[in-house]
């Protein structure tokens, strides 16, 4: 019966949404505050009516429910309870699922929070939340239900991927989920103000914070899906290119650019035009990305979801969306009056730099992604576009903005003077120069671009410090007084550094595991002979079979000595998952400093001869650690005082106008 | 019907949260001061800007001005034409409430919903009650107990031939080897260990099979499946004497009031030996083999039109050294089936495979 | 620095146009020099792309082609059952690369005809199939033989 409430709930809230949709938009261009005053409720309903839904869902997945189709799909009755929970979005359905249930939980966010927000303004930001709703539960319930019934019921599952099978992709989604849809309010504030024809003042008071915390649920969900592809799939790689990496990479892109131009629109009230575009563009990017993961349109590493039907339906709703958002655009941005005014050479022009490579940057990403795509449909010629096609563009792009990414803060607003912020960045240009120096001591001065690099790096980080350390007047003023003033300074001073230091720390272990990697590949046995591997020595130890809940593997055990004698056990497996027979490689890695060493085997013979593949990857951990300080900066940022004030204190019973 | 109750309920909530705002009188235009206080907001901003060095002092005094003709026009703009509220917009908004929403919302689920199908909860159905009579239940009821308890031996022991009978050879092959990872190897386990594998592959004794069956007659060098698994597997490498041996041996220690497996280890000493006596088939078997025969026939005589039935018939006749019988039941066959060439050309291939004269 | 307002638009534009340069001129260029084209084993045959060229083979490993070296050194054949190429890898091939399965591998036709891969891509799951296999299956002159044929019924 629970199943049954799930799939009404479910369809109730489509019709909150269309309602939310219909009665908003006609009590704004009406002005009639009592009907846009439905919009708030009906967007709290939602929200309701999709978390009771997707709480049924889960509960069916825990309590292994084979009456529901998409549970007899991707579950099993032997998964650890844990796995089954994260089952439930780990397949098409459940996902989409989480990804309606996301979008409503922004809406209501809007509707609870928003009560300093002008009545009008909030109400067509409702009202095209809700057709965003109305649209994918539409979707869901035609295409992709995840209530559907089979009866009589199996008494047994097809399990869940075993790929699949991991904590770190069971959080995976739904961080990119509350990333994509983050970026609807963005687009959502947008059209409200296309609609409306004027931009007030709240606008990117509100824009800004919520664009940050899509744009920190993105960074976190691509970083921790760079980490699960590097330990899960057994290639030591981080990053591929793969186009579904880039469905996720396109909008966090986007999101910064956004984050950038907010910036200055918020402060100076300029870029007006060009924010809500990219508005619409970054919003519009997460479309492409969803559409691109979930129709099915490049079969590639993530294939697990494909069906044309779900495509055509996806593809109509993109086409919605972003040509109806772009077409609004056309007609409404030209009357929208123009913004404060600022020098080419200023904080704004700097922002207005990044957004432009940042653009281009994304640019060409989303070139790479869909000329193969467009190349196949008009000629049918078949090609890949890889790492070498993205490293030749979006690397060139990227090159300029890292270099120019420290000047940005020390240049004032309105008008700035290059000569003295390169003065103050003289420090920092010595540690990049020290830094390169060292880099090519250390390695023998292999493969001069990775030593530049290393240099850049060194530059980003140092130059990171350098703006809070100038405006605290450190080693200038007596040092309590630099701590005095750096007491005082705003929140977000301190964010901006550690998204930038995050930037150079990344940069680091992208440089140094990239270039100075070592492979290793070798027969090896156990009691056989050992092998150096970055100044350690391996020994094959032993071959031990081991049961898990609901797989086996054969596990071999290397044992690591480095020259002061300390030994560590390695203990890559080959698994097969009972259900599906499927055999998985599990690495194992060893993390030393920043550096790791990731073992990976091939099969294993009978008399426990196998292949190992031994990669040193230097510094590799900073790849990840670099996105966690720019999550912090986010963090620091959002939490800033300014972002709250600006509305007088109304109140309390005010501000939640439902339940 | 109490589905239908709590969906009520929650179509009511739906409908009642819609009307409430719209009956609520509140107090409009509550925003009107928002904008002006962002921009004094950013006024304010503006000073300690200035005093962290973020901005020059004549360009803040620039901005100064903007953001004060921003706060200017705010203040114009604070009290919006707003139309009154409509009671006729209200009206109508409330019947879409009341009356459009839990038509769509009903309607459209039971367009797509399955109402009135009751939740299934894996653990429920396992309970014995439900599950008595039930084998894929009470399979199922073992396979999630050895999931929780995958140590379990006797357990892989009891549902490793319950997969055998269910022709999942490798659900078998798992169990077994489960069984004999945690009980110990015996004759019995590898025996059942080494036909699972032998059915994965299509009745082909493989390598992994041999040694399984090779495992088990080293604990019990008396035990008849090893044996006979063995001697199939000689015959399939073509080791025809060593097969035929094997067979022999196997078919002296046969307890003397026969056994099951007796005619299919004659019928298999016949094909590596051909000058081995036939199958010798029991007498009482002998004449239940001759009871089903002839009711075929009889069958096959009121209806003529089954290919399948007359192979059968044919090949019994065969079996039973009764060629002349299968000749002519080879002629009614072909009189019966004339109109399809196709089966004429597989009864003729199955004739020169018996090696009955074809005219 | 005293810029009018136009002068000042005039620069935004022309920064804005020099990125734009920049980046339509390194996207040409590395679609003229950077694209890898996916190629069957037929296209290879009857192409013979020179050593230069890096080149996605796709197609079926070949049956009983499957030679594991102990130094890791992994030898097998690709087909598309009209022509076969021999591949050469060094490393770990992944879980689910075997004979009979779709594959792709990535690299180049050495001189002595043998196709030199670094790296080598399987289904990544049994439902998935390289689409380019898929389309150069469907395409290819002769019917796989009996035992391919549950594969190419996994066709998306």
């Amino acid at each position: 019966m629970f199943a049954e409430l799930g799939h009404y709930a479910l369809v109730l809230a489509f019709v909150l949404a269309a309602v939310q949709a219909g009665v908003g938009y006609w009590g704004a261009t009406r002005g009639d505050g009592r009907l846009m005053s439905i919009a708030p409720s009906a967007a709290l309903m939602q929200l309701l009516f999709i978390g009771f839904a997707f709480a049924v869902l889960v509960r069916a997945y825990v309590t292994s429910d084979f009456s529901l189709l998409n549970v007899v799909e991707n579950s099993h009755s032997a998964k650890p309870l844990v796995f089954k929970i994260a089952g439930t979005w780990g397949n098409h359905e459940g996902s989409m699922l989480l990804w309606v249930l996301i979008l409503a939980l922004f809406g209501a966010s809007v509707a609870a929070f928003g009560a300093n927000l002008p009545q009008k303004l909030k109400t067509l930001v409702l009202s095209v939340q809700g057709l965003i709703a109305a649209a994918f539960l539409l979707f869901v319930i035609l295409t992709s239900n995840p209530f559907t019934r089979i009866l009589p019921a199996p008494f047994e599952g097809n399990d869940l991927n075993p790929l699949l099978q991991d904590i770190g992709l069971a959080i995976h989604p739904p961080l990119l989920y509350l990333g994509y849809v983050g970026c609807s309010i963005a687009f959502a504030f947008a059209v409200a103000a296309l609609i409306d024809g004027r931009i007030d003042a709240a606008w990117a008071r509100w824009v800004r914070p919520w664009t940050l915390a899509a744009w920190l649920f993105l960074t976190a969900g691509i970083a921790m899906g760079s980490y699960w592809a590097y330990y899960e799939l057994g290639w030591g790689g981080w990053w591929f290119w793969d186009p579904v990496e880039n469905a996720s990479f396109m909008p966090w892109l986007a999101a910064t650019a956004l984050l950038h131009s907010a910036l200055v629109m918020e402060k100076r009230d300029a870029l007006k035009i060009w924010t809500i575009l990219l508005a619409i563009l970054t919003f519009s990017l997460s479309l492409l990305g969803t559409f691109l993961v979930r129709s099915g349109v490049l079969t590639s590493v993530h294939a697990f979801a494909s069906d044309p039907t779900r495509g055509v339906f996806i593809l109509a709703l993109l086409v919605f969306f972003i040509g109806g958002s772009l077409a609004l655009f056309a007609l409404r941005a030209p009357a929208l009056a123009p913004g404060g005014i600022f020098a080419p050479i200023s904080r704004e022009g700097a922002l207005v730099l990044n957004n432009m490579l940042l653009t281009a940057a994304c640019a060409t990403v989303l070139v790479g992604t869909l000329y193969p795509l467009a190349l196949e449909a008009l000629t049918g010629r078949l090609i890949s576009v890889g790492p070498p096609f993205f490293n030749l563009t979006f690397g060139p792009l990227m090159i300029p903005l890292l270099l120019l990414v420290p000047f940005g803060p020390l240049l004032a607003w309105k008008r700035g003077d290059v000569y003295a912020a390169g003065q103050r960045l003289v420090f920092a240009f010595g540690a990049a120069i020290l830094a390169a120096l060292a880099a090519a001591a250390l390695t023998g001065a292999r493969g001069v671009l990775a030593i530049l690099g290393i240099g850049l790096a060194a530059w980003l980080v140092a130059g990171a410090l350098t703006e809070p350390a100038f405006r605290a007047k450190l080693f200038q003023a007596p040092l309590g007084d630099s701590l005095r003033r750096a007491y005082g300074f705003p929140r977000s001073v301190w964010g901006t550094m550690f998204a930038h230091l995050g930037l150079g720390v990344a940069l680091f272990g992208i440089v140094a595991s990239t270039a100075w990697q070592t492979e290793t590949v070798a027969a090896m046995r156990p009691g056989g002979e050992s092998i150096q591997v970055a100044g350690r020595t391996v020994v094959l130890d032993s071959i031990l079979p081991r049961n898990g809940p609901n797989y086996s593997e054969t596990v071999a055990r290397f044992a690591v000595t480095d020259a002061g004698g300390r030994q560590i056990f390695l203990e890559p497996a080959k698994r097969v998952y009972a259900v599906r027979g499927t055999p998985t490689t599990e690495s194992d890695i060893a993390t030393i400093g920043f550096s790791q060493l990731y073992f990976s085997v091939g099969d294993i013979l009978m008399d426990g001869t196998t292949t190992v593949r031994i990669y040193w990857k230097p510094l590799v951990t900073l790849i990840w650690i670099g996105p966690l300080f720019m999550i912090l900066g986010g963090l620091l940022s959002l939490s800033d005082r300014r972002l709250r004030v600006g509305a007088p204190r109304r109140t309390r019973a005010a501000v939640v106008p439902a339940e | 019907m109490l589905q239908w109750l709590i969906m009520a309920v929650l179509t009511a909530a739906a409908s009642i949260a819609l009307l409430l705002p719209l009956y609520r009188n509140r107090a409009a235009g509550a925003n009107a001061g928002a904008e002006a206080a962002i921009y004094r907001d950013q006024l304010r901003e503006l000073d300690r800007e200035v005093e962290r060095g973020v901005i020059g002092p004549a360009e803040a005094d620039a901005a100064r001005t903007e953001i004060g003709r921003r706060l200017l026009r705010a203040a114009d703009a604070a009290a919006p034409a707003r139309e009154p509220a409509s009671d006729q917009r209200r009206t109508l908004a409330a019947g879409l409430a009341l009356v459009l929403v839990p038509v769509a919302a009903v309607g459209f689920y039971v367009a797509v919903g399955t109402p009135g199908a009751p939740d299934q909860p894996l653990a429920a159905r396992l309970q014995v009650d439900n599950a008595l009579g039930d084998i894929d239940a009470m399979v199922a009821m073992v396979e999630a107990h050895l999931a929780s308890n995958p140590d379990d031996g006797e357990g892989w022991e009891v549902i490793a031939p319950v997969y055998s009978a269910a022709g999942r050879p490798n659900e078998a092959a798992r169990a077994w080897a489960n069984a004999i990872r945690i009980l110990g190897s015996s004759a019995e386990r590898e025996t059942g260990l080494g036909s699972a594998l032998t059915d994965i592959n299509g009745g082909i004794v493989t390598e992994e099979a041999r040694q399984a069956f090779e495992r088990g007659l080293a604990l019990d060098p008396t035990a008849i499946g090893p044996r006979f698994y063995l001697a199939l597997g000689l015959g399939q490498e073509g080791r025809n004497e060593e097969a035929a041996a094997a067979w022999r041996a196997l078919l002296a220690d046969a307890p003397a009031e026969g056994a099951p497996w007796v005619p299919l280890a004659q019928a298999q000493l016949a094909m590596v030996d051909p000058t081995a006596p036939p199958p010798e088939i029991p007498a009482e078997q002998l004449q239940m083999i001759e009871g089903m025969v002839a009711s075929l026939a009889e069958q096959l005589r009121q209806q003529p039109n089954n290919p399948e039935g007359w192979v059968m018939l044919i090949r019994s006749y065969n079996v039973l050294d009764r060629d002349a019988e299968a000749l002519t039941a080879l002629a009614d066959a072909k009189a019966a089936l004339a109109a399809d060439p196709q089966q004429i050309a597989n009864l003729d291939t199955l004739a020169r495979e018996l090696g009955l004269a074809v005219n | 620095m005293a810029m009018t307002r136009k002068q000042r638009r005039l620069t935004l534009i022309a920064a804005a146009g020099a990125v734009l340069v920049v980046a339509v001129g390194l996207l040409l260029f590395a679609m003229s020099n950077r694209l890898t084209f996916f190629q069957s084993p037929s296209d290879i045959v009857a192409l013979a792309p020179p050593p230069t060229d890096r080149i996605r083979l796709g197609g079926m490993v070949e049956e009983g082609t499957v030679v594991k070296d102990p130094d890791g050194t992994v030898r097998f054949s690709v087909t598309d059952f009209s022509a076969t190429i021999p591949v050469v890898y060094h490393g770990l091939v992944p879980d689910l690369f075997a004979e009979g399965k779709g594959v792709v591998t990535e690299g180049h036709v050495g001189a002595d005809g043998i196709f030199a891969a670094d790296t080598v891509l399987a289904r990544h799951d049994e439902n998935y199939m390289p689409p380019e296999v898929a389309r150069s299956m469907e395409n290819a002159p002769s019917l796989p033989p009996a035992g391919a044929a549950p594969l190419a019924s996994a066709t998306p």
